[in-house]
């Protein structure tokens, strides 16, 4: 009987030496190392990634596969949704669009071209179209709506397929709603990340220099934050959005909202540095004849990161929302650009009849919203694990 | 204590007279005057109407003007609608708005505090996580999506609840769920987080040892603190409202002060931007310095300084 032979390291016998009994088993690992080792381990925070990950790709290489424009207005195909019920005349498919106006479609669901119409009747309820030189009419007296084809019979024959030209649809101007979403996308997270920076910067150096100095400039200052803060935000952004020229639209939005949201930043930095400045470090520093704003820049700032960090993916939802909100409430980009807020306020118009332009717009904030604050919840998780779960 | 309130109302009245006189400002910045229209007016008419409005003045004595005007009440005249005072929309406005924020935040705190309750009760078990994935969803999803989507679904396809108005009680259903659906899950996270910080206190611990029972050792020992935190973010939950209302008076074509205020913006109507701004300040700045003054009342560990 013959063994394999056992060569694995595992089966050697250790020589154990007072030297090596000390050492520990743990793998070594930075502090950043150790905060993605935590960020990693929460599935929701993985999820978000990668949910932002992917909506980053849609908004940056989106719009260049695009056969569309998202400006460009089709009038012939408006309104048209993102599954058509066809009528079947021999081989060839018609779709009728909710005004009514017939459509030539392919079998696979491509949109060939609107049929030209010959004749109205409304006393009947009818209208004729011509369709490759026979004629097929739209009898609109019963609902819904049926087709007739040339022998005068109604056309019983249908078929549902997805529409291959516009996989989202059309809005009500014939605009394909894939591009205009990524079109939305782009400024959203453009306003998003823009805004955020912006608010990192003041709000870091205002709540810095403000704890740092302290005394009366610290009261201050933080009064200021006080008087500002206590009407809502939002309402600062809207009457400074009212007061910007009104076509620049999402450069107003990013002066607008980096003009106020600094104030949460502002605040949680001074806390951060009020507890860091007393550290001995600080001191050690200040005696060598550190500047302050070097002792600033690079000894309180940096130890305040943790904090940081978690209040900017925070701000990034909220600016995100705002800047739909905005665009909402019809303070946002101007036309024709898009915007997610802009393709909600659009949608709830026609909300009974066309439903499906509500979707597409409300899934894509609802998902980045989910995103980012996903995100920020595993990152905060990660970066102080005192809070887990709260 | 009565030191502290003086201060308190002190700080108030500095806060808004700052507010007021940053919106004036930001106001009067407006490149193109209030009257600029794509039809150009007569210059006899243009004079009179700037002379109408004291807007030759300079602006000190315009601001004067408007603060005079506003500690007697008036919030000035609309410059879109003429003969309307912005306090018409308001008188207007208000009921209906004050109406639906009331329900909304009864409901808040009557949803939001139970839930908080259970899930940290009941930390990790099905109610917990429920609790959980129900507030993330709320506290993600934007208002105006949460609007649209239940309308479409509650009114348009299911036909259970009316799509605008507030003529019935169940009207009310659709506007609170969404407008408070931000704050009650906010509030229902706030309320898990913080009772779960006082259940592993010692002195539970203590309360416990002495035999009494799971319930009083939550109301009487628990909740009391731990409902703190949650009178606390009040005054933020009502500016939340106050701003959400915009959107969902608008959605639901409720005729509130949030749709006449978009409505002002939409037309350009500076005065009336103007006017609801400073009440809206006004209304907010008063309400949160009662629960301020609520707050001091109930928790005694609070020095008045």
């Amino acid at each position: 009987m013959s063994h394999p032979a056992v060569t694995s390291p595992l089966w050697d016998e250790i020589d154990i030496t007072d030297e090596k009994s000390e050492t520990l088993a743990a793998v070594h690992r930075t502090f950043a190392g150790d905060v993605w080792f935590r960020f990693r381990h929460k599935p929701a925070s993985v999820v978000g990634l990668v949910l932002i990950a992917f909506i980053l790709l849609f908004a940056i290489f989106g719009p260049f596969l695009s056969n569309h424009s998202y400006a460009k207005q089709e009038l012939a195909f408006v309104n048209i949704p993102p599954r058509l019920d066809l009528f079947m005349i021999g081989d060839d498919a018609i779709y009728v669009s909710r005004n009514l106006k017939p459509i030539h479609v392919a079998s696979d669901g491509t949109l060939l071209s609107a049929l030209p119409r010959i004749e109205e009747n409304l006393a009947k309820k009818v209208t004729s179209y011509d369709f490759n030189g026979q004629t097929v009419a739209v009898d609109y007296s019963v609902r819904p709506a049926r087709l007739i084809d040339p022998s005068g019979t109604p056309v019983t024959e249908t078929v549902t397929v997805h529409n291959k030209t516009y996989l989202l649809g059309t809005d009500k101007l014939g605009r394909d709603l894939l591009t205009r979403l990524m079109i939305g996308a782009r400024i959203s997270l453009l306003v998003a990340f823009v805004a955020a920076f912006t608010n990192l910067v003041i709000g870091v150096l205002y709540g810095g220099i403000s704890a740092y100095i302290g005394g009366n400039t610290d009261t201050v200052m933080m009064r200021i934050v006080d008087v500002v803060a206590t009407v809502p935000l939002t309402l600062y952004v809207i009457l400074i959005m009212v007061v910007l020229p009104r076509d620049s639209g999402i450069t107003s939005i990013i002066i607008a909202l980096g003009s106020v949201y600094w104030v949460n930043m502002a605040r949680v930095v001074r806390g951060e540095v009020l507890s860091l400045k007393q550290q001995d470090y600080v001191h050690g520093a200040k005696i060598m004849g550190t500047s302050t704003w070097r002792i600033l820049t690079w000894h309180l700032i940096p130890n305040a990161m943790g904090p940081i960090i978690v209040t900017v993916t925070m701000l990034i939802p909220s600016a995100i929302f705002i800047e739909a909100f905005m665009s909402f409430i019809g303070l946002g980009v101007a036309p024709p650009m898009a915007s997610w807020g802009t393709m909600c306020n659009d949608a709830l118009e026609a909300l009974r009849t066309n439903p499906y332009q509500l979707f597409a717009p409300s899934v894509a904030i609802s998902l980045t919203m989910f995103g980012f604050n996903f995100i920020g919840d595993g990152l905060r998780d990660a970066l102080d694990p005192k809070l887990r779960g709260r | 204590m009565a030191k502290y309130v003086v201060k308190r109302l002190g700080m108030t009245f500095l806060t808004l007279l700052l507010i007021v006189v940053l919106v004036f400002f930001l106001m009067h910045a407006i490149p193109g005057g209030p009257f600029t229209a794509q039809r150009e007016l007569p210059p006899e008419v243009e004079a009179a109407l700037i002379a109408k409005y004291n807007l030759d003045e300079s602006l000190g004595r315009q601001l004067l003007h408007y603060i005079q005007g506003l500690l007697k009440g008036d919030l000035g005249p609309s410059f879109k609608y003429p003969g309307m005072r912005v306090n018409d929309f308001i008188v207007q406005g208000f009921p209906v708005s004050a109406r639906l924020g009331f329900v909304t935040i009864l409901f808040v705190l009557a949803a939001s505090i139970p839930l908080g309750i259970v899930a940290a009760l009941k930390n990790g078990k099905w109610q917990d996580v429920f609790t959980m994935v129900l507030a993330t969803v709320g506290v993600t999803i934007p208002s105006f999506v949460i609007a649209t989507v239940l309308m479409y679904f509650l009114s348009h396809k299911l036909g259970w609840l009316p799509a605008f108005g507030l003529d019935s009680p169940v009207s009310y259903i659709l506007p609170v769920l969404a407008l408070g659906g931000y704050s009650m899950s906010f509030m229902a996270r706030l309320m898990r987080s913080s009772l779960l910080e006082v259940m592993g206190q010692d002195y539970i611990k203590t309360a416990r040892a002495k035999g009494l029972t799971e319930y009083k050792v939550v109301t009487r020992h628990a909740l009391r603190n731990a409902l703190i935190p949650v009178i606390t973010i009040l005054g933020p939950t009502i500016a939340a409202l106050l701003t959400g209302s915009f959107v969902i008076e608008k959605i639901f074509a409720l005729p509130g002060m949030g749709k006449h205020f978009v409505t002002s913006i939409t037309n350009r109507d500076y005065t009336t931007i103007l006017g609801i701004s400073v009440f809206y300040s006004t209304f907010l700045v008063v309400m949160v310095f009662a629960v301020d003054m609520f707050y001091v009342l109930i928790d005694p560990r609070i020095k008045y300084e």
